[in-house]
């Protein structure tokens, strides 16, 4: 038994050799090359404009996109906080939505029968054609944006939930029926934290729709935010203006998925998947 | 005089119905188990030996036939059996001492004094010091002494253990046997294992019953001669060895009952 105990591997052994330079070695392949990837598109698009002489309302270099960034920062500030919120609550909703649904859908067979058809086909059909019907229901506020990035995003997590709690190993459940354990315990137990992995790459996915979702809305009907700033600055054929705000729609969104990445990071090292 | 046997299994027989019809995973079995007794059902695989298990835990109805156990009929699960699997089944994100005090929080009992008992048993099988890893943090061998820690922790009356060492490496399974052993000797139980490994049935076990495919039967009740306590070196007795290749010669009269003949022999000259 003692030999099993030496046996036991160091956590994480990490390398006797010294560390920043072989750290930056390490990291080159997953930092420092798409960093040094995107930083020549970037130099590329900026030269090409340039040498082209590409007009300004068509496509504007880097630069000028950049500076335009910079004038127009309260601006941009202003309309970015709808956005943000309005993202972010649709986001959490889906994830209450879907959860729930799923959850239901798991346990109740007739549940299931009756309803995940339905459910499936709802996703089959180009949801954004839905968009302008959510404006018709739900009037022109911040509901309908909502409404309608909860229905864009609350599919990935019904079915990774659904996966998440089909995911427990069957002699795991035999041991809970064994043990005369009740359904409420063994989904809060042992279902629950099963799925927490598959729920969070379902979030992954939320994430992002919550967004798209969002600017959609924003698209139809919208006195502030991005994707309102956006349509604004195109009908003023102020291109920069436009870049601009898709240049802090991606700085959000990176953002948002980096939070959902980072909870997930110590969700499973509470787990212990090593 | 002789007390009356623990677990009586008796003209068992268990049919599944699937879409291409009936399928019996055990035609008949029956059998009884002492109290005390550690008794292994030795057989191929898809022979029907873990559904027979399944049935004693009563995790799965008998289609036919009766199995009781302290002279009650097994209708359902009972919480006075211990279970291990093949794979540990541990929770992942809970310590080895959290998981041995699973089956207590399942049970709805005070969790308090249990701990002190999960201490002694995690202890007892090497582990002490380990109560506060995780699962990923312990080798294969170590996981599956959690998991019999864990069957024992509510001190059942019976130990059913369904393969609970064929996915460790050999020589892990012969220190996860002289542990078990050793469990037995302090513990004494009422033991229940399933195998396909004859050394390791034969080492365990007070009797090993050994089971044929199609029709999947019990055909031999083996007694296992070597007193208590045991060690490693009674697989050097020319008697172990013995009982070895009898039971060895028992589980190809089997195949060969049932028309097969997929001994050795046979499957080498397919490969000629």
């Amino acid at each position: 038994m003692t030999a099993d105990a030496a046996r036991l591997p160091a956590p994480a052994a990490a390398p006797a050799a010294p560390g920043a330079l072989r750290m930056l070695a390490r990291r080159s392949g997953t930092v420092l090359m798409p960093l040094g990837f995107a930083v020549s598109v970037l130099l590329l698009w900026e030269f090409l404009v340039r040498f082209y002489a590409v007009p300004t309302v068509i496509l504007p270099a880097p630069s000028v996109v950049w500076a335009r960034i910079l004038s127009a920062w309260p601006f941009l500030l202003t309309h970015l906080v709808p956005t943000t919120v309005e993202t972010v609550v649709g986001f959490l909703l889906s994830m209450i939505l879907g959860t729930t649904l799923a959850t239901f859908l798991v346990y109740g067979r007739r549940f299931r029968e009756a309803v995940y058809p339905t459910v499936v086909f709802f996703q089959l059909i180009p949801k954004i054609a839905l968009a302008p019907l959510f404006i018709v229901w739900l009037g022109i506020g911040s509901e309908s944006r909502l409404a309608f990035s909860v229905f864009i995003s609350f599919f990935p997590v019904v079915i990774a939930t659904m996966a998440g709690l089909r995911a427990v190993p069957p002699d795991m459940l035999r041991l809970c029926r064994s043990l005369t354990a009740t359904e409420a315990q063994v989904f809060a137990a042992v279902r629950f934290p099963y799925a927490l992995p598959y729920i969070f790459s379902g979030m992954k996915i939320a994430v992002t729709f919550a967004m798209i979702g969002v600017i959609v809305g924003e698209f139809i009907t919208a006195q502030a935010g991005l994707g309102y700033l956006i349509l604004f600055a195109s009908s003023q054929a102020e291109t920069p203006l436009i870049l601009a705000s898709i240049a802090t729609l991606c700085v959000i969104g990176l953002v948002l998925y980096g939070a959902v990445a980072l909870a997930e990071k110590a969700m499973l090292r509470w787990y212990g998947s090593a | 005089m002789e007390p009356p046997p623990q677990i009586v299994v008796d003209g068992v027989r268990k049919v599944y119905e699937t879409p291409s019809g009936p399928v019996e995973a055990v035609a008949r079995a029956s059998f009884t188990i002492r109290r005390r007794e550690f008794v292994s059902i030795l057989g191929p695989s898809g022979c029907g030996k873990s559904t027979l298990l399944m049935m004693i835990a009563g995790l799965d109805p008998a289609s036919e036939g009766s199995i009781t156990v302290d002279g009650a009929p097994v209708t359902g699960p009972r919480p006075e059996f211990g279970l291990v699997f093949q794979d540990a089944t541990l929770l992942p994100w809970k310590s080895a001492l959290e998981n041995v005090l699973f089956p207590i929080r399942m049970m709805r009992r005070e969790v308090a004094p249990a701990r002190e008992r999960a201490m002694r048993l995690l202890d007892f099988v090497g582990l002490g010091g380990f109560e506060g890893k995780k699962p990923h943090q312990l080798s294969g061998g170590m996981r599956q002494r959690v998991a019999i820690c864990r069957a024992l922790v509510h001190d059942p009356e019976l130990l059913l253990m369904d393969e609970p060492f064929s996915a460790l490496d050999a020589i892990t399974r012969d220190e996860m046997n002289v542990a078990l052993m050793d469990i037995w000797d302090a513990y004494h139980k009422t033991g229940v294992f399933i195998t396909h490994s004859i050394r390791e049935a034969v080492f365990l076990s007070d009797r090993v019953l050994v089971m044929a495919k199609r029709p999947s039967t019990v055909v031999a009740d083996v007694t296992i001669p070597f007193p208590r306590p045991r060690d490693m070196s009674i697989q050097e007795d020319p008697e172990f060895n013995r009982i070895c290749g009898e039971l060895r010669a028992r589980i190809e009269e089997g195949y060969a009952r049932a028309g097969e003949a997929r001994g050795p022999r046979r499957s080498l000259k397919a490969f000629a």
